[in-house]
């Protein structure tokens, strides 16, 4: 499947998490857009600037947390597609990031093979 | 888990040296359990008849298990019976202190035993009793330091112990903990967590360390203390604290919310009273763990 116009944001406050993410990205889904945000107001910036069509999010960030920048980023585009990745999570957590607006969440550590079934599952 | 908690009883003991100790975590990496070493474990030889064995190994082309039946140390069934039995992870840790010689076989026998009677382990503990075997353990690694310990402070260590063997490698020992009120850091970074449980968590390493602890946690090869190296620090804190925040929710009905990881600027900390270090000793050298805890009756213990 073809996804090379594709474009997906990368939020972390980790410059190792967001790298780890993109190797995986680029290994897997050949010539497919990647842009960055270290935490939630950049995302929320960056959603605005680059319109991708699929946002990778952490939750515990500094300056605004991933839970904030999903309503934020909701707000603006109501059809964004948001997936949580975190190392949090809880049912509580969960609830929350659905109830923002998040299509699905992922427990860190990555599993290559979870991240790429929830990449062609909201990109094709 | 055993492994490691035994090499922090076998540093206690003064039976061995920080050093024989990494010296023989470097040699678990390359080595296999003997039939000699099982065979002590299980009670079927004395170390005196395995050193004969292996001895006569040096002179005749057998297997242990051969010349030991030739000599009838052990039955046929024995033999069957140590080649399909399950191993513990603390026995290949002795071995190595033999092998790299901090330990003799007659001082592997006793050790062996002493651990497991002091510790009340033998081989049903291997399966479903673990769990609570290695709660044990970590509560008498606190009670020798004389620090308070509570269930959540033992799910939390136990959780960092699991974490480690899974992220960077079980080839570790965490040393006894040191209660403490100021530390002078290295490269420090730290994570609160607040709720009905209050504490800060925080790892202190030096650049060396950091970089062969960023390479195991990312399999991937730094070479420098570079920014990847230091976020590295940063993500197994918030994967540990995020796992442990995930268990509190799961089975203590516990809700807690987790600060982002920050890096230290002070050149020395000063702690919350009820802090305490753990030194842990990688063969690439040792990290420290520090946790205050702080603001929960429960919690103390």
């Amino acid at each position: 499947m073809d996804l090379s116009s594709k474009k997906i944001l990368i939020c972390d406050d980790s410059i190792l998490a967001r790298k780890q993410l993109k190797d995986i990205i680029s290994e897997h889904f050949k010539g497919i857009g990647v842009c960055e945000a270290r935490n939630g107001t950049e995302a929320v910036e960056v959603y605005k600037e680059q319109r991708p069509d699929l946002v990778l999010l952490d939750i515990v960030m500094p300056q605004m947390d991933g839970n904030t920048a999903v309503s934020a980023i909701r707000e603006f585009d109501p059809e964004a597609s948001i997936i949580i990745v975190s190392s949090v999570g809880t049912q509580v957590q969960l609830r929350k990031a659905l109830e923002a607006g998040a299509a699905d969440f992922i427990q860190k550590p990555v599993e290559t093979a979870q991240i790429t079934k929830v990449i062609l599952k909201h990109l094709s | 888990m055993f492994s490691q908690l035994l090499g922090s009883y076998l540093l206690r003991r003064e039976a061995i040296t920080t050093e024989q100790l990494t010296a023989a975590l470097r040699e678990m990496d390359r080595a296999h359990i003997r039939l000699g070493t099982l065979a002590i474990h299980k009670g079927y030889m004395i170390a005196s008849e395995v050193d004969e064995v292996c001895f006569m190994q040096t002179r005749e082309d057998k297997r242990f298990g051969e010349i030991a039946v030739e000599r009838g140390y052990l039955t046929d069934e024995q033999v069957h019976d140590l080649l399909s039995s399950q191993t513990p992870d603390y026995l290949l840790l002795c071995q190595c202190l033999v092998d790299t010689g901090a330990l003799s076989n007659s001082d592997l026998e006793n050790y062996i035993l002493e651990y497991q009677q002091e510790n009340e382990l033998c081989d049903m503990d291997l399966d479903d009793e673990q769990s609570e075997k290695i709660r044990q353990l970590i509560e008498r690694f606190f009670l020798v330091a004389e620090i308070p310990v509570s269930d959540y402070s033992v799910m939390y260590m136990e959780l960092l112990f699991n974490n480690l063997i899974r992220f960077i490698g079980d080839d570790f020992t965490p040393l006894t903990p040191i209660p403490c009120t100021e530390y002078p850091t290295n490269y420090c970074v730290s994570q609160s967590l607040h709720g009905r449980i209050n504490c800060v968590s925080r790892i202190d390493i030096d650049e060396n360390s950091a970089v062969h602890f960023a390479s195991r946690l990312a399999r991937e090869d730094f070479t420098e203390f570079d920014e990847y190296v230091q976020a590295s620090l940063e993500d197994f804190m918030n994967l540990h604290n995020g796992l442990f925040i995930v268990n509190m929710s799961n089975e203590k009905s516990v809700e807690l919310t987790l600060e982002p990881p920050t890096v230290e600027t002070e050149d020395v900390l000063q702690l919350a009273p009820a802090s305490f270090v753990i030194p842990i000793a990688y063969p690439f050298g040792t990290m420290h763990l520090i946790v205050s805890l702080f603001g929960d009756k429960q919690y103390h213990g």
